[in-house]
Parts: C-alpha cells; sequence; structure tokens
C-alpha cells in the first residue's frame, strides 16, 4: 500500500473534530447557562459576561460555517427550501443573540412587509447566514442594529444594517474576489461572505441565482450586508 | 404572550441535564405542568394517557433506542398526538440530514442545541400561533375528514391569502386522501411552476406512477433529482419506477444512493435486500437486510421479512463446503428471533425452519431432517396463503432437502392461488416442468377472462356462471374468488337472494386467507364489508 492511501484526508478529520467541538461547545455554554442562573444578580451582568456570551455565538457560527464549508466542498449540502414567516425567522435570531445583544447595550429593530410575509428559501442555511451577520455586525454596532426584508423587483432582500464604522473601502471594492473565494484567508468577514454568497446561489429560481452585497450607508450610516433570494 | 400556566409539556431527552436545564426555562416562563421522559417508549406511554400541548423531543436518545423520528411516526400513525398540538425536534447539531430523510412525517419545527431561554420562548410562541391561525385544519385532521381539511384551507385562504402557500401540503394531501387525481395533478404542477417543494416533486412523482404513468413519473424524478440532489425521497420514487419497467440493476443502484445519503430508514433497507437478492448480490443483500434487521428492532416497521431475507442472502452468499461458524451464527440469531416473536404466525414458523434446514444441509443433516420434518408437520395442517415469494421458495428449500413430493404440492397450490399472474407462474416453471403443475389454472383462467368480459358488458348473470365454473376448477385463486365475490354483490340492495349472500361469504372466507400483504387485500376488505352490510 503507497504511503497516500494510508494518509489521512485532512478536510474529514477537521470535519470530524469540528463536529465534536461543536457538540462540546454545546454542552459548555449550556452548563454555563445553568450556572449562571444560580449566581446573584449582580454578578450575572458583568463586562466579562458580554463578552463571554459573544464569543460562545462567534464560535459556534464559525464551526457551523466551517462544517458548512466542508459540506460545500465535498457537494453534500443539502438545500430544502419552504416557506417561512419571515417575522418569526429573524425573531428566532436575534432571540438566540439576546443576552449579547442586552450586555453589549445594543437596541435591535426589525422591518417585515406586512405585505408579504413569507420567504422562500432553506431556514437553516439561510439562518446560519444571518447568525454570522448579525455577529458580525456586533462587532462594529455603537448602539443599534436594524434588519429588515423587502421585496425588489420579485426578490427578496434581506439587509442587517449598523451604525458603526463601515466595511472598509477595499474591502467593498474587493467583495467579488471574497465572493469567488480569490484570497479568501483575509479574516472571517472575507470567509464568512465567501460562504453566505455560496448559499445564496444555491438558491435559484428560473435559472436566477441568489446574492449577497456589501456597502455602507443605510438608515444607520455603518455597514450593510445585503441577502438578495430570487 | 402565551398563557404557559396553562399548557401542558414533555420534554424527552436522554440527559437529565438537558431535561432539568429546559425544565427551568419553561418554569420561568411560568409553565406548571410539565413530564419529562428519557426514552421514546416512556414518552409514547406518557402521550396515550395525557394529551400534551408542547412536546419538546430530542432527536436522538441513545444508541438502539428509538429516536426522535421513530417516536413522532409512532405518535402520528397510533394518533396518540394531536394536530393542534405543537411538536418540536430537538437536535445537537444541524438538523438538514433530518430534515431529508423526514418527509412522510414532519414536526411542526426543528430546535438546535444549545437554546437560551428567550429562543426557546420565541419557537414556542409564534408555533402557537400558527396552530392557532391553522385551527380549523388542524381540527379537521384530528377528525380524518379530508373534505373538511380542504374546506378549512380555502376558507383560511379566502380569510387572508398572503398565508395561503402555508396551506399547499394540506391540501394536497387532502385530494390525495380523496383520490381527486385530476385536480391533485393540476395542484402539483401549479405549486411546482412557482417553487420547486421537495413534497411537491415526491407527490407528484408518486401520483404518475399510481395512475400508470411511469415513464412520466421517471422523467419527473430525473428532473427533481438535478434540483435537489441529496433527496433520499426522490430516490425511493425512482427505484419503484425502475423496478416496474423491469430494470431491477438501476433501481438497485438508485436505492444505494438513497440508502448512503440516508442510512436510517428500515423499509428502504429491506427493499434494497430484496432488490440486491433478485439480482443475485448477495452481499449488498445481507448487508442492507441487516441493517433493517437491525434498525427494525425500534421501529414499528419491524419486519420478520428482513430476518428471513438476511439469513437466505447469507445461505446464497455460502460456498460449497457451507457456510462459516459467523455465518451460521448470524442465521442462528435472526431466525430465532423470527420464530420467537411469532409464535402464532404458522407461516413464519415453517419458513424460518426451512431456512434454517437448509443452512445446515452440509454441516448439519441430522438436525436439518429434524426441522425439516417439523416444518412439514406444520405445513400440513395451515390454511393461510404464503405470498407468492414464499411459496416459491419454501417449495424450492423443500426440494433441496430432499422433499420433492412435498414441494410439487407447494407449487400445485402455489398455482392454484396465484396461477392468474404471468411472473408467478414463470417462477413456477423454474422450478418444475410437471405439464399437471404448469396447466393446471389455464381453464379456469380462460374462465375467468371470459366472466370478467361479461361482467363488464353487463351480463351479469352470465358473468356469474362463468366465474362459478373457474372457481370449481381452482377454488383458492384469489382473484377469481374477489370477481365471483364482486359479481354477486353487484347492484346487490338489501334484498340479495339470501342464497347468493351466502355465496359470496364462502368465497370471501377462502379469499381471506391471503397475506396482509397482498396488494389486493384492500379490495378483499371492501368487499368484505359490503358483504356484511346486507
Amino acid at each position: 500500500m503507497s504511503e497516500i492511501d494510508q494518509g489521512l484526508d485532512f478536510s474529514t478529520v477537521i470535519a470530524s473534530t469540528v463536529h465534536d467541538m461543536k457538540n462540546s461547545l454545546a454542552v459548555l455554554m449550556q452548563a454555563h447557562g445553568q450556572w449562571l442562573a444560580r449566581l446573584p444578580s449582580a454578578q450575572q451582568q458583568t463586562d466579562e459576561q458580554g463578552a463571554i456570551d459573544f464569543e460562545f455565538a462567534h464560535l459556534n457560527g464559525m464551526l457551523v460555517q466551517l462544517l458548512g464549508l466542508y459540506k460545500l466542498g465535498v457537494n453534500q449540502l443539502p438545500v430544502r427550501p419552504d416557506y417561512h414567516e419571515l417575522d418569526d425567522f429573524i425573531e428566532a435570531q436575534l432571540a438566540a443573540h439576546q443576552e449579547v445583544f442586552k450586555s453589549r447595550g445594543i437596541l435591535v429593530t426589525y422591518e417585515v412587509d406586512p405585505l408579504s410575509p413569507l420567504g422562500f428559501f432553506d431556514r437553516e442555511l439561510i439562518g446560519t447566514v444571518l447568525a454570522n451577520a448579525i455577529n458580525n455586525a456586533i462587532r462594529f454596532a455603537r448602539q443599534s442594529l436594524l434588519i429588515s426584508v423587502s421585496e425588489e423587483t420579485g426578490q427578496l432582500v434581506l439587509t442587517i444594517n449598523d451604525d458603526g464604522e463601515g466595511y472598509p473601502a477595499q474591502m467593498i471594492e474587493r467583495q467579488e474576489q471574497y465572493v469567488q473565494g480569490i484570497n479568501p484567508a483575509s479574516g472571517s468577514t472575507g470567509l464568512g461572505l465567501y460562504f453566505a454568497a455560496r448559499i445564496a446561489q444555491l438558491h435559484q429560481r428560473n435559472g436566477v441565482p441568489g446574492r449577497t452585497e456589501i456597502s455602507n450607508g443605510g438608515p444607520l450610516g455603518g455597514g450593510l450586508f445585503s441577502l438578495y433570494l430570487p | 404572550m402565551l398563557a404557559y400556566h396553562q399548557k401542558s409539556f414533555l420534554i424527552v431527552d436522554d440527559f437529565s441535564d438537558f431535561r432539568s436545564s429546559v425544565r427551568s426555562m419553561l418554569r420561568e416562563l411560568g409553565v406548571k405542568d410539565v413530564d419529562t421522559a428519557d426514552t421514546g417508549e416512556v414518552a409514547l406511554r406518557m402521550c396515550s394517557q395525557k394529551r400534551y400541548d408542547f412536546i419538546l423531543q430530542d432527536y436522538h436518545l441513545g444508541d438502539g433506542k428509538k429516536n426522535g423520528q421513530q417516536v413522532l411516526e409512532d405518535l402520528m400513525i397510533e394518533k396518540l398526538i394531536s394536530h393542534e398540538s405543537v411538536f418540536v425536534m430537538v437536535t445537537a447539531e444541524s438538523s438538514q440530514a433530518m430534515v431529508l430523510s423526514a418527509l412522510e412525517h414532519e414536526p411542526d419545527a426543528y430546535l438546535t442545541k444549545p437554546f437560551n431561554r428567550a429562543g426557546l420562548a420565541q419557537r414556542l410562541e409564534r408555533l402557537q400561533q400558527r396552530k392557532t391561525l391553522l385551527k380549523p385544519i388542524m381540527q379537521a385532521l384530528d377528525r380524518g375528514k379530508p373534505v373538511e381539511v380542504l374546506n378549512a384551507c380555502i376558507a383560511l385562504c379566502r380569510q387572508d391569502p398572503r398565508y395561503s402557500p402555508l396551506c399547499l401540503r394540506y391540501r394536497a394531501d387532502a385530494l390525495r386522501d380523496m383520490n381527486q387525481n385530476e385536480v391533485l395533478e393540476r395542484l402539483y404542477n401549479s405549486i411546482l411552476a412557482d417553487r420547486p417543494l421537495p413534497w411537491a416533486y415526491v407527490g407528484l412523482g408518486r401520483l404518475l406512477f399510481k395512475r400508470g404513468q411511469v415513464a412520466q413519473a421517471k422523467a419527473l424524478y430525473e428532473k427533481a433529482l438535478k434540483v435537489f440532489p441529496m433527496m433520499p425521497g426522490l430516490y425511493d420514487g425512482l427505484a419503484d419506477v425502475l423496478v416496474a419497467q423491469g430494470n431491477s440493476k438501476s433501481a438497485q443502484r438508485v436505492l444505494e444512493e438513497a440508502v448512503r445519503l440516508s442510512p436510517l430508514a428500515v423499509r428502504r433497507q429491506s427493499l434494497l435486500g430484496k432488490l440486491a437478492m433478485s439480482n443475485e448480490d448477495f452481499d449488498t443483500a445481507a448487508k442492507a437486510y441487516r441493517q433493517a434487521v437491525s434498525q427494525g428492532a425500534q421501529s414499528r416497521f419491524k419486519d420478520p421479512e428482513s430476518n428471513l431475507g438476511l439469513a437466505h442472502a447469507l445461505i446464497s452468499k455460502g460456498s460449497e463446503r457451507g457456510l462459516d461458524t459467523r455465518a451460521r451464527l448470524e442465521i442462528n440469531q435472526t431466525l430465532s428471533a423470527v420464530a420467537k416473536e411469532n409464535p402464532s404466525d404458522p407461516g413464519l414458523q415453517i419458513r424460518a425452519r426451512l431456512m434454517k434446514a437448509t443452512s445446515l444441509l452440509i454441516n448439519d443433516a441430522e438436525t436439518a431432517d429434524k426441522l425439516t420434518e417439523q416444518a412439514l408437520t406444520r405445513l400440513d395442517g395451515m390454511e393461510q396463503f404464503m405470498s407468492a415469494d414464499a411459496a416459491l421458495l419454501v417449495a424450492k428449500q423443500l426440494k433441496m432437502l430432499g422433499q420433492a413430493q412435498a414441494s410439487d404440492s407447494m407449487l400445485k397450490n402455489c398455482a392454484e392461488i396465484y396461477g392468474d399472474d404471468p411472473a408467478v407462474m414463470r417462477g413456477i416453471a423454474k422450478q418444475t416442468d410437471d405439464p399437471a403443475i404448469l396447466n393446471s389454472g389455464t381453464a379456469a383462467a380462460d374462465l375467468n377472462r371470459q366472466g370478467v368480459r361479461s361482467y363488464k358488458a353487463g351480463a351479469l348473470t352470465e358473468a356469474r356462471e362463468l366465474f362459478r365454473g373457474a372457481l370449481l376448477l381452482q377454488p383458492k385463486n384469489i382473484s377469481i374468488a374477489l370477481n365471483m365475490a364482486q359479481a354477486l354483490l353487484h347492484g346487490a340492495t338489501a334484498d340479495l337472494d339470501p342464497g347468493l349472500l351466502e355465496e359470496c361469504r364462502k368465497c370471501l372466507k377462502m379469499v381471506g386467507l391471503m397475506p396482509e400483504s397482498d396488494s389486493r387485500y384492500p379490495r378483499y376488505q371492501k368487499l368484505q364489508n359490503k358483504a356484511f352490510e346486507q
């Protein structure tokens, strides 16, 4: 048997390790939550707690994304779209981040067009993208975050807007490269953009694929991440 | 806000830490009534005694235990849960794989661990809202009245068209249950023209297949698989189509793909075993049947046919010198389970013994003889009909075991019961060239055909006479007896001649000996109901 045959497929090793890490993190987060609940309330709300909540969510998001990227790589990421209630979908994501918003003093608002309350997408996949985008926005937001869902020429547009500094100009200019996976090594935001774009592209209608876009501005003036789903 | 203090909850998880963590979250939300269970079996028992408004069910309850999906299937099929209740599947990781394999019975939502109190409260609140919105549909589903489901859907869509996509699946399922095939086909096509919904592809494929449009069904499945290459249900449908087209090799490959995507599926594994067996791919057959047996242990789809199939595959795989110890051990174990778990099923008792005897033919002729004797004694007193497949295998094994006479009588019996089916006759022809057996049904089949023609032409008396003549020649033939019963009951009102009614009931009594797995069983039940309404 040749040496190559005996070697480990490193991406499979990473994937199965990430899988274990994710389970381990879930137990850790749950245990921490239970322990926290037994503390006097003054000790529950500390700056450290804010950091812990944020990094928990960040770590979890990265691990989920990594598993998703692995499955994309081996062509095993299933897509199963269905109709979903948009306000429910967004509320669920916000609820998961509630502790972080609270400890960082960030006010979050969201808008859904009441005339089109349903969207058509894979809830789990788009949920992962939205969770990562929220997590990213929290890092840069000063005090507010705005999530909105609207319709633009028949496409569903989901935006996450913050009141921070905004994306660096160079990043906005080179977003095509991130999306195409060229030079994706430059930090988690780049990798996140790549992942989001790939997930968006998996959502197609009559040959039109979904896409992502980053810019600055929006009602809050900071970074603006947009996800277009046909 | 939900009035949580009035709602009852059931938490099902094998980890006590998790149960207590969720319980305290619920307490903080104001829930008073919380029960917990650590296995699916306990959960099912609790649901049979109490109606829960919310069930939080962990998917993975440990190896060798029922998983969450199996619990949900049991709850739905045994009607232990109301459609108004909220069932949430809690998963440790991404729910993708589960979502894919749960096309038939879906939970109301998936919730991925870890979740916090706010996350849990949000899901529960929204799910309850949706159930309230869909309440008339849910109540109609509980009553099992598809017409009412359909009407509730129409009313809701009229009242709030924005939510009409949420009704699509209920509408389609109701139309399916009502056998409204044309309307259903139009609905599926209009759904798919707008959005590619996986369940609509599967539904349309099944409908086309059911209506005999096999080529169209195949084209549809192939198209759907381009969009959803990871959807096991589409592979299942395509395999059915390929089997119907006589292409069992391709069907096997397609099912192998489905099993690779979603190995946890008892029925899929046993079907793969059967296909591989017919393709003489004994390794694959043994592997698939082995999976079907071990997964089936906890499932409602447990089926002794898988045990027999596993033994048969292992025997067929064996060499001239007999079987190795490991195979013998496995055969012994899997057949003992059949004999032990089905004490009052003579067919299974006979088949398990003959299978075991066949496996011992080379290595332990004495025990093989003893088992064969036991099987023959039981066979003598057996009234019920075996399925054609089972009967043919029994005949073959009897011959191998030196019981040529018993084998021939088995074949003759099989020709009488199933002789109108050319596939069965081909199977018989592989084992014998005795014209007395091969032609035993010809005259009766001829009369039966004439009878059908007369019946369709409305010549009822003539049809009855022809069927009667056919049945005289082949009294155990299922098809002829069903035709006879139907002709006797045709247009019958309360004043059907008591003599004819008696004749009809006698026919049906004979047909009632057929295995429930026979495709004609539902037709028999319908006639049976009609005959005893009189």
